[in-house]
């Protein structure tokens, strides 16, 4: 706890001080939080550099109209760890004390699902940006009111992958790893494995790791015993490239398959030849013309390629631009309202958020291979 | 059968991970009587030595392993220079040193979070990953080369204390300090000693822990399944904690082989409890003083 509460002041100080100097006019807080240490630093630290960039681009143009006077945008961020407990500290922190009207983030859906009730007392929205698990806007058939996203989310993933690893790829026996200690990683799981097995395939091998394991082969050579087709493995690039490297060293040539925790920099670099041919679902093609002049910005902002969680940070800046119009006011409770049932185009696709769950409506999934250490788009394939 | 052997070969692998990390602690221990939690962090900066010698300096692994080890031997002694030394000096509670080393480890995590990032880094490719097969049987190519340079260093360290006359004062200082300072050993240089070996595995630890698996500012944290190793084998004792950490990896491996990978952590706890409760010196733990 002391160690995680040191990080925190570390990274606010560090915040603040990028933070400072607003200048003149008024200007709109909005928070953002993910981890920022921590093995998804990679893609907190993307996702902040974007907001920070896309509000930037709005400021340096004269800012945002909204109501009929123009505002500054401000992003105020601070790193959860990837922590559950410490993602509810932030938000806490972010309405009670930095008075955010919405909060843009996290990527995880396990730090997503516990804010809720925070940015109900507070009536804050949040859209979060690559937190695919079903439970992040909606719990026990009843939409949570100011919880919003736009990616699409894990039941219509894990049908995707099983329908691609069926359909596609041929494969009948399927063998599953996971992290049990985690949301999105359990979720993911649940619905590969009730897919495939309507399909008409069977799962050969169900086995779990805890967050933190870096040893695998256990549980990968029990996978190797059951002779499966294909291992899915739905979890983090980190573990990803644990697992493939492992997985090789075993003796395991399958083919493996995962969801959006897996595209990275970070997982060619550490995978290398393990992941060589190993297929995932993503959330848009890298090569889509759509993306590329984000990407050119981004890379040259920072000098270095932007991650997955950049677009759908870039998209749900986009939304939350939309709202702030659309409502006309500075205003949690407006902005939670003017979210629902708005449409934009951003650049991961038609962005439509549903009334009835919050999620984005229709939103296609992209299947990509890793092909010598590049990411190489095969089809854009809906599940049937 | 096969399946059996291969878990078996799992379970040695993870085994001899947790003993070089393990015997760090027992080597502090068995001097001091404290656990020096400061260790695991001291093992961080050795990944990260050897991975900035590889890819930076552009070194032979020898070497870069070489500065790996010299780097968390001068670190080791600096923790202790810095953080105990003072304390024991003041004669302060054993209570305070945990403290200190708690603080210690904090500080070199987010000394390295500020420093270097915190992202993972990934050590070049050393050693292929393709596996030896004998039969039906994998055995990784690093596991190999870790496991008798792991063996060659306890072995070294064994024999340096048992043998030489600078281990027979470590021995003496083990039984009882105070005495051992009355009879005129420097009992300064003798920590110094006993952190510079410690600092010395732990170097090799990091380095090894980095190329099998990966280098973050966390890797410290690894260390609870060591610590609960050594304890197990009997805190203070070199073989104990040897034996300790090749019987918690084995068991850890066939718990998560044969029942489910979910126990895997649950049954290592119950059996740091059940040896606790039993055994509180742990399997070859010192029985005569019970310092803890």
């Amino acid at each position: 706890m002391k160690r995680t509460l040191m990080a925190v002041a570390l990274v606010l100080t560090i915040v603040l001080l990028g933070c400072a100097g607003g200048g003149a006019g008024d200007t709109i807080k909005v928070g953002w939080f993910g981890a920022l240490t921590g093995d998804q630093a990679v893609w907190g630290e993307n996702e902040f550099n974007t907001v920070k960039m896309l509000f930037e681009e709005y400021n340096n143009s004269g800012g945002v109209e909204v109501g009929g006077k123009k505002y500054k945008l401000e992003a105020i961020g601070y790193d959860n760890k990837g922590d559950a407990q410490e993602a509810v500290n932030v938000v806490k922190r972010l309405t009670g004390q930095d008075k955010v009207v919405a909060i843009l983030g996290p990527n995880a859906s396990g730090n997503a699902i516990p804010i809720a009730p925070v940015l109900e007392q507070a009536k804050v929205p949040d859209i979060a940006t690559v937190a695919t698990n079903p439970k992040v806007t909606v719990l026990d058939g009843k939409v949570k009111p100011y919880n919003f996203r736009v990616c699409f989310i894990d039941p219509y993933q894990g049908a995707v992958a099983a329908g691609y690893a069926f359909d596609k790829l041929g494969a009948t026996k399927a063998a599953i790893l996971y992290d049990v200690s985690d949301d999105y990683s359990q979720g993911l799981r649940e619905f590969f494995k009730i897919n495939f097995e309507k399909k008409g395939g069977t799962i050969v091998a169900d086995e779990s790791f805890n967050a933190g394991d870096v040893d695998f082969r256990p549980q990968l050579s029990k996978i190797k015993a059951a002779q499966p087709d294909i291992i899915f493995m739905p979890y983090f690039f980190k573990e990803v490239a644990l697992t493939a490297n492992q997985a090789r060293e075993l003796g395991i040539t399958q083919v493996m398959m995962g969801g959006d925790g897996w595209p990275s920099e970070q997982l060619i670099s550490m995978g290398g030849a393990s992941v060589e041919g190993c297929y995932f679902v993503n959330h848009l093609d890298y090569a889509d013309p759509a993306v590329q002049d984000y990407k050119a910005r981004y890379l040259a902002k920072y000098g270095k390629e932007t991650e997955l969680n950049g677009y759908l940070v870039h998209d749900a800046v986009l939304v939350l631009v939309a709202a702030l119009q659309k409502a006309g006011k500075v205003n949690g409770e407006a902005i939670a309202k003017a979210l629902e049932g708005i449409e934009v185009q951003g650049i991961t696709g038609t962005i439509k958020i549903s009334p009835e769950t919050h999620n984005p409506e229709g939103k296609d999934a992209a299947i990509l291979k890793i092909v010598n250490g590049q990411y190489v788009f095969q089809e854009k394939y809906a599940a049937q | 059968m096969i399946q059996f052997l291969q878990q078996l070969i799992n379970g040695l692998s993870i085994g001899s991970v947790y003993a070089l990390m393990a015997v760090g602690y027992s080597l502090v221990y068995s001097i001091m009587s404290f656990s020096n939690f400061a260790h695991g962090g001291v093992i961080m900066l050795g990944a990260y030595f050897g991975f900035f010698a590889l890819t930076l300096l552009k070194l032979p692994f020898v070497f870069a392993f070489i500065i790996a080890c010299v780097g968390t031997t001068l670190m080791a002694i600096l923790v202790e220079r810095v953080a105990y030394k003072p304390l024991r000096e003041r004669n302060a509670p054993f209570l305070y040193f945990i403290i200190s080393a708690m603080g210690a480890s904090i500080l070199l995590e987010n000394i390295v979070i500020a420093t270097i990032g915190p992202t993972f880094r990934t050590y070049p490719t050393v050693i292929p990953r393709t596996p030896i097969q004998l039969g039906a049987l994998a055995v990784g190519r690093l596991d190999l080369i870790m496991f008798f340079i792991s063996a060659v260093c306890l072995v070294g360290l064994i024999l340096f204390i048992e043998k030489t006359k600078m281990g027979k004062a470590i021995q003496a200082a083990a039984y009882n300090i105070k005495a051992c300072a009355l009879m005129g050993v420097n009992t300064d240089k003798i920590i110094l000693i006993v952190f510079g070996l410690g600092g010395f595995l732990a170097g090799v630890a990091g380095v090894f822990f980095g190329m099998k698996y990966t280098v973050y500012p966390q890797i410290g944290n690894i260390t609870t399944k060591s610590f609960i190793a050594a304890v197990f084998g009997g805190l203070g004792s070199l073989p104990g904690a040897v034996l300790g950490s090749v019987l918690l990896g084995t068991i850890e491996t066939l718990v998560a082989g044969y029942l489910s990978s979910q126990f895997r952590d649950l049954i290592a706890f119950v059996i740091l409890i059940g040896v606790l409760i039993f055994r509180p010196s742990g399997i070859m733990g010192k029985t005569t003083v019970d310092k803890a």
